[in-house]
């Protein structure tokens, strides 16, 4: 998303939902996933008489609450996002003023929609003709639609395509910087937004600034570190400009390439120590694998409010440290909700027991590992202090350094009357009333400046740059093959001093695009360009004159860096269609991918795995839980609703194996892998597919691991993890795994006497 | 809890067990009656209106999930004793899900770990926050000249707050490695 407009962020808000004329939604269910977020949705449908359309493998809590549901194969979205496209252009419902001003390479895309016929479609999707040309009648006629998403379009060897292509949808559609459009990606978890921002990533610093050494530069000086004294803390400079290994992968590295396992490039070294704050890396794919990454360990650290199970997971019998963490509520800090809207969090107790906060643990490393003082040095330059108080200098630290977003106006204290007048906004547009006039609820990023109102829809040129308007981000350069990369004339937001596209500004061409003369001091304070210049003077010029510092220019929809330039369907690594694998292969194996080999076609034309793992699955959630569940696990009345792990299976498939419902069930992965659980009739899945929630831990191919937890701290459910089957495979661009869309085979399990 | 009767209160209680568990009852409820005299008496008025009087309440937002609902969390003497939905927060709008109303639970958990501890020879030990940091540290210090930096692995969390979060990216950065990520790519 973020190479097509230049921010990969849910562009509307859950309120802003309720404008929109038709909702359309791939691989989202905001129904249990976000139930209270969802009621936006409703009132689209009361209110707007909105008409709502499903599209999932699964008959989800959500699909029941729409007008259409579609049940698509899993993995085959682009495939049924082009034979959309293809009816678009067909019938000339397109917008063809937006995408001529504001849309680059919507021809590539034409010519590959046109070869996606309806009859075509169906075949590969399993959704039937007519059901596509009711889908995309209705959502291209009704006026202005938002597209909805979440995992269930990521998780996919191809998922940094899928996200691609639903822009383009929208894009095609003129649905994008509109109230009641927009593409809005449902985030899991609390602050994962929040923590991205942070650049708590492999591949980039806080801000999404790469990992270019200017970037490190910037971060150096702006942490009062001195550069050389960093690098010097790295193996080589060559080495800090390089990716890291990530979630989903980083137990490739502790096995360092043994017994035939995939190849690492780690600066020489196998990974030796895991340092884990918060994070329930039970439900990450491949839970064998992360079994044997533990146990290849030589230390194990794990800070957590509860026990990680991925203390019991392991067999590894020394230096595994599980310590206390606190939680969120004996803290404080900023938060940051799906749609780019910041909170205070308040501390509402004292740590309890014996827990420490997550920054105490921080400082204290810190301190015992020699850079405490440069760690926390951020924190005292604002004002030039002796000391910090946490968690407010954190959080002017980080207004202060992070411009490519615009997070300068977040200063603790402005979010703090934000969370404080939580009372005096509007539910659907945000605008705040009486003395929060004048600013959006959270003030959503970008905010410009320490008075800037916010932006609550991305890329609207309705509103002025002041108030939160902005066209596409110039990210990609002035032209690519010869045509212009700006906005064209008349796409400019409102009140702008240029009517069309402008490049990102900086040092060199602030004078000449904004028209002005800097005075001496101006010009030997400002930075290269606006995504360091530490004095801030380029945006405040950039409000005066109604522009975005990033420029004005158009999306793309072609990536000529990455492998597909426009997004194609190829099928999942494990798919159920042999005959489609050879017509939409995956792609070649990649070397190095986050560090680590990884096989895309090798793996799927290994054996013709469907015949012998038929069957689909699905993972997902459950209301009443989220993440690895140990939290909700741990509540009795959450855990009491859910008690033990179970199957969704339909009852004609599993009458062919002889499996009852209540019974348990063996599910047998390609990897050779397997899990004991209990069979629950539904007609939620078809005959060809099984959908497993990826909550539960505790359990391992048929063993109970819970003995292993220390005395008085099991959760009151256990049960097998969905990731210990979940297949192999991972995206091309991201990493993200491939867990919704593999293959599997089932067995009637008998109970033992 | 004696194991027999652990087993009276299994869900599959037949006809004698059930008279055995009720014995138990009895037994145990007498005695609590007894204990109780002279200890328990009528609420006030005040108190049925106020049952936590001198108590204050917490704006603050759920961590459950994206959406970012608002909690009302009342504290009395440092305890959190009683959480509210918040009916004029312009996005939960006096919504709770099933995971948001449990907030208070999830932090007052029975089953929380309550102090650090670590294994050795496959048994658990407490040990101090000292004793722990110091054996940890020693550990990452002696791995940073050894293997190099690059033989740790940092991930950090989706849950914590963005301070949190930009310090966690710090402290990798300062160790000197880019091997950390967190629950964006899952």
């Amino acid at each position: 998303m973020a190479n097509t407009w230049g921010y990969g962020a849910m562009t509307n808000s859950l309120g802003d939902i309720q404008n929109a004329k038709a909702i359309i939604i791939f691989g989202a269910n905001p129904a249990v996933n976000h139930p209270v977020g969802f009621q936006h949705f409703l009132k689209a449908q009361e209110r707007n008489n909105a008409q709502m359309i499903v599209v999932d493998p699964v008959f989800t809590k959500t699909a029941a609450k729409a007008d259409i549901y579609v049940r698509i194969r899993p993995g085959t979205d682009i495939a049924f996002m082009y034979g959309m496209l293809h009816l678009i252009f067909k019938n000339g419902w397109e917008d063809e003023d937006f995408i001529n001003d504001r849309v680059y390479a919507m021809d590539d895309i034409k010519a590959e929609a046109a070869k996606w016929t309806p009859e075509k479609v169906s075949d590969v999707t399993g959704v039937p003709a007519e059901k596509l040309i009711q889908v995309t009648k209705l959502y291209a006629s009704a006026g202005v639609g938002t597209l909805i998403w979440a995992m269930g379009l990521t998780q996919h060897s191809i998922g940094s395509s899928n996200t691609r292509l639903a822009p383009i949808l929208q894009l095609a559609l003129g649905n994008m910087g509109k109230e009641g459009g927009g593409t809005n990606i449902l985030r899991g978890h609390d602050n994962v937004q929040g923590a991205t921002d942070m650049g708590c990533l492999s591949d980039t610093l806080p801000g999404y600034y790469g990992l270019s050494e200017g970037s490190w530069k910037y971060f150096a000086s702006s942490w009062g570190v001195d550069f050389e004294w960093l690098q010097g803390r790295f193996k080589s400079s060559e080495w800090m400009g390089k990716k890291g290994f990530t979630l989903a992968r980083w137990w490739a590295g502790a096995i360092n390439g043994k017994d035939g396992n995939d190849q690492i490039h780690n600066a020489g070294t196998g990974l030796k120590n895991l340092f884990v704050m918060g994070n329930g890396i039970t439900s990450i794919a491949q839970q064998a694998k992360v079994k044997e990454g533990l146990d290849n360990l030589d230390m194990l650290v794990l800070c957590d409010p509860f026990v990680n199970e991925a203390a019991i997971l392991t067999d590894k019998q020394d230096d595994v440290f599980i310590l206390p963490a606190a939680t969120q509520f004996e803290t404080s800090g900023t938060v940051v909700a799906t749609n780019r809207s910041v909170q205070w969090r308040t501390k509402v107790v004292d740590p309890l027991y014996e827990s420490k906060t997550d920054q105490w643990i921080m400082f204290e490393l810190a301190k015992r590992l020699g850079f405490y003082d440069e760690f926390t040095a951020g924190m005292k330059i604002k004002e030039n202090k002796k000391d910090f108080t946490w968690p407010e200098d954190a959080t002017d630290e980080i207004a202060r350094i992070i411009k490519t977003i615009g997070l300068t106006g977040w200063t603790a204290k402005r979010v703090k009357s934000h969370t404080e007048n939580w009372h005096m906004f509007d539910q659907i547009s945000g605008r705040g009333y009486g003395k929060m006039k004048g600013e959006y609820y959270g003030l959503p990023w970008p905010c410009w400046t320490e008075k800037h109102s916010g932006s609550p829809v991305l890329y609207n040129t309705d509103r002025s740059v002041a108030e939160g308007g902005m066209g596409f981000r110039n990210r990609f350069g002035l032209e690519h093959d010869g045509t212009n990369l700006l906005a064209e004339d008349g796409s400019a937001p409102k009140d702008s001093f240029i009517e069309g596209g402008y490049p990102e500004i900086n040092k060199d061409n602030i004078e000449k695009v904004l028209g002005i003369t800097l005075t001496e001091d101006e010009k030997a304070k400002i930075g290269k360009n606006w995504k360091v210049d530490k004095s801030n003077i380029i945006v405040e010029k950039c409000m005066e004159k109604g522009l975005a510092p990033y420029g004005n220019a158009k999306a793309r929809a072609k990536v000529w860096t990455f492998p597909d330039q426009i997004p194609m369907h190829r099928e999942p690594l494990h798919s159920p269609r042999a005959d489609l694998v050879k017509e939409f292969p995956s792609y070649e194996d990649k070397s190095n991918h986050f560090r680590v080999d990884t096989k895309y076609i090798s793996k799927q034309t290994e054996q013709e795995w469907v015949k012998d793992f038929p069957i689909n699955l699905v993972t997902g959630r459950l209301v009443n839980m989220n993440g690895a569940g140990m939290e909700n696990r741990a509540s009795k009345y959450l855990a009491a609703l859910s008690p033990e792990m179970f199957c969704q299976i339909h009852p004609d498939l599993a009458g062919k194996y002889g499996i009852r419902d209540k019974s348990m069930m063996w599910i047998h992965s390609p990897e050779g892998t397997k899990i004991k659980v209990k069979a629950k009739y539904s007609f939620s899945v078809s005959e060809d597919r099984i959908f497993i929630p990826f909550h539960f831990a505790g359990h391992f191919q048929g063993e109970d691991l819970t003995h292993k937890f220390p005395a008085g701290t099991a959760p009151y459910a256990s049960g097998e993890s969905a990731n210990t089957v979940t297949n192999y495979g991972y995206d091309i661009v991201t990493q993200i795994p491939e867990t919704k869309g593999g293959l599997c085979r089932i067995e009637y399990a008998k109970e033992e006497a | 809890m004696g194991i027999n009767e652990f087993d009276a209160l299994k869900p599959k209680v037949g006809r004698r067990s059930f008279l055995k568990m009720a014995a138990v009852a009895t037994a145990s409820g007498a005695t609590v009656a007894f204990g109780n005299e002279g200890v328990t008496r009528k609420a006030t008025k005040e108190e049925i209106k106020n049952p936590f009087p001198g108590s204050t309440s917490v704006k603050t937002i759920c961590t459950a999930c994206s959406v970012g609902c608002g909690i009302i969390a009342e504290v009395q003497n440092g305890v959190w004793v009683r959480q509210e939905v918040a009916q004029d927060h312009p996005i939960s709008l006096g919504g709770h899900c099933c995971k948001g109303a449990d907030m208070i639970d999830m932090v007052r958990s029975k089953v929380r770990l309550k102090q650090p501890m670590v294994k050795e020879k496959g048994q658990w030990k407490r040990l101090t926050w000292d004793v722990a940091l110091d054996r940890i540290a020693d550990k990452m210090k002696t791995a940073h000249e050894t293997a190099g930096p690059d033989s740790a692995m940092f991930l950090g969390s989706a849950k914590m707050c963005n301070e949190q979060a930009y310090y966690f990216r710090k402290f990798a950065a300062m160790y000197g490695t880019n091997n950390i990520d967190h629950q964006a790519r899952i």
